[in-house]
């Protein structure tokens, strides 16, 4: 079994997106072999009101029964805009979801907003994951009006020190992976996912070293990214580097067990 | 079937079971495999690609050369043209030999998986062609430089006129992101002024129709849907998809804009995207052998470089 922990359907303003639709991507994971992917709409970063991206997406997973049997879409909360508790309620509550996502950078406010904390609270007591994503394309070939700066590791990292007992993923790690100590320890005591899509899983094998196991879960960051690279990293680890039961962990396993499936 | 029940009932059918990629023995018929015959299939699909890496390095890092070979093993990659430029100071002849001299110690410990390509630094031009001749000499097949220079300022015209001569490629690090080396200037990141960019690159390859340059990395940074878009027609400017950045429909846009005879494997030491994006790309079963392997052995045999 397969499972994806970190795909998108929508658009992105600056770039053609190939596949960005629920269509798209089910193609793709019927040509790789992939059971269920966690979903969010890319068109919630850009839209000041992120909950009819939401809506969007709540309607198009509904649309067809293998989009509702393998699709498991998370919302993007923006918790500095009105109303930003009833979207919460709404995604987790009326639509299932189980997870949300938040983008701090591109909704303009700072890791330690009171706001952000009472909603990743929020998040645990209603047992749904928070993914945060340390960023969405690289800014070294951005657009003249997109970001132009990125945040690594470590400026997420207070987020999860301040809600320490909610569930966290860290999507495509490609921003510097440069951490203390003590934020390492932070992320490793944590109940923490990460997925294999980001550029600075140089050598896989390193990284299930440094961080556990546990830590990791298939993403593929689809269809900003390719569909392959992220599988590739696990599939082509050495039988001496993971045996076929970490690889089951990597595949699906980790995925299930964080999110509750 | 709800999605408790989906799950319950994928977990008993496990997608296959994935052997050690370092155990398959691709064969030609392992290209034919569907990418959906499950983990196994797709691993031997991969590795049965032929793969010469155009763009990829030593010394950057502290990485040995153990890992390079280590990479190639693990995705099937026959042989990596390996360099060190200078990336650091005012790369004096001293700083270019003694990064050649890491280079080909490499390949004397490598023989069969390593090769080499020089780097020179054409503010010296006495000393870099004699650098030409030397590394050439044990066995180096191309030239790979940064920006110290950019790649048409007449400082590097006896360059491009020796390499041309020879027969060997120049792969020129580039760049084409907001501010640095004179790409969109409003943006000024004052950094990399001499960095190399699309519009040097045509004007180069003009100027040296029977040269052969390799724009460096679509996937290191650069803006790769203006990279290819600019360099369109200049035939002679090859481009890599190696680098960092595995985006969608990247390799695929290189091939519809460039044609499929200018689009290069590479990987610039990021192995599993520089694969990966291949791999995945909405390409025919010979696009992919000819970006793998069959351009760039292409273009090493008009030299007598060529590896078979």
């Amino acid at each position: 079994m397969l499972i994806d922990i970190n795909a998108y359907t929508g658009h992105w303003p600056f770039k053609q997106l190939h596949g960005n639709s629920c269509e798209g991507l089910l193609s793709r994971m019927k040509e790789y072999g992939t059971d269920m992917s966690v979903i969010t709409n890319l068109n919630g970063v850009f839209y000041k009101n992120t909950q009819s991206a939401n809506d969007e997406l709540y309607g198009e997973v509904r649309s067809k029964r293998a989009f509702n049997d393998r699709f498991l879409p998370f919302g993007i909360i923006n918790p500095i805009y009105a109303g930003w508790k009833d979207d919460f309620n709404t995604c987790v509550k009326n639509y299932g979801m189980k997870g949300i996502r938040v983008f701090p950078n591109y909704h303009d406010y700072t890791i330690d907003d009171p706001n952000l904390v009472e909603l990743v609270k929020m998040a645990r007591d209603a047992d749904v994951a928070v993914a945060l994503t340390m960023r969405v394309v690289d800014s070294r070939q951005r657009s003249w009006m997109d970001l132009s700066t990125e945040w690594g590791l470590k400026d997420y990292v207070p987020l999860l020190r301040s809600v320490p007992d909610a569930r966290f993923m860290l999507l495509n790690l490609s921003t510097p992976l440069a951490i203390s100590e003590g934020d390492e320890k932070t992320i490793k005591n944590g109940n923490v996912l990460m997925d294999t899509s980001g550029r600075y899983i140089t050598h896989f094998a390193n990284y299930v070293k440094r961080f556990g196991k546990n830590k990791f879960a298939f993403g593929t960051h689809f269809p900003v990214f390719d569909y392959y690279t992220g599988l590739l990293r696990i599939e082509s680890l050495r039988k001496e580097e993971a045996d076929e039961a970490d690889r089951e962990l990597f595949r699906h396993l980790n995925a299930k067990q964080f999110l509750k499936l | 079937m709800n999605r408790r029940n989906f799950v319950r009932n994928m977990a008993t059918s496990a997608s296959g079971i994935i052997l050690g990629s370092g155990l398959l023995q691709a064969t030609e018929a392992d290209a034919q495999i569907p990418p959906n015959a499950g983990a196994e299939g797709r691993i031997k699909k991969m590795m049965s690609y032929r793969k010469l890496d155009a763009h990829v390095h030593l010394g950057l890092s502290n990485d040995p050369p153990e890992l390079n070979v280590d990479f190639a093993e693990r995705l099937g990659i026959d042989r990596m043209f390996l360099s060190k430029p200078v990336t650091r100071g005012p790369g004096a002849p001293e700083d270019f030999r003694a990064c050649n001299d890491v280079i080909l110690a490499a390949m004397k410990r490598y023989p069969g998986k390593l090769s080499g390509m020089l780097t020179l630094n054409p503010t010296y031009k006495k000393e870099s062609l004699e650098e030409i001749k030397r590394c050439t000499g044990e066995g180096m097949i191309g030239i790979k430089v940064y920006y110290q220079v950019k790649i048409n300022d007449p400082l590097f015209y006896p360059i491009i006129e020796k390499a041309a001569e020879m027969k060997m490629i120049i792969l020129m690090h580039a760049e084409a992101s907001l501010g640095i080396g004179g790409y969109r200037m409003k943006y000024d990141q004052k950094i990399k002024p001499l960095a190399s960019i699309p519009e040097d690159f045509i004007e180069a390859a003009a100027r040296y129709p029977e040269a052969m340059l390799q724009y460096a990395h679509t996937g290191g940074g650069p803006d790769w849907e203006y990279a290819c878009k600019a360099l369109r027609n200049s035939p002679n400017v090859y481009v890599d998809v190696s680098g960092s950045n595995n985006e969608n429909n990247m390799v695929e846009f290189a091939v519809k804009t460039l044609g499929e005879g200018r689009v290069l494997f590479g990987s610039d030491n990021m192995y599993y995207q520089s694969v990966g994006k291949i791999m995945d790309a909405r390409l025919t079963e010979e696009q992919k052998k000819k970006i793998f392997f069959d351009n760039y052995h292409n273009i090493l045999k008009k030299g007598g470089y060529h590896v078979d």
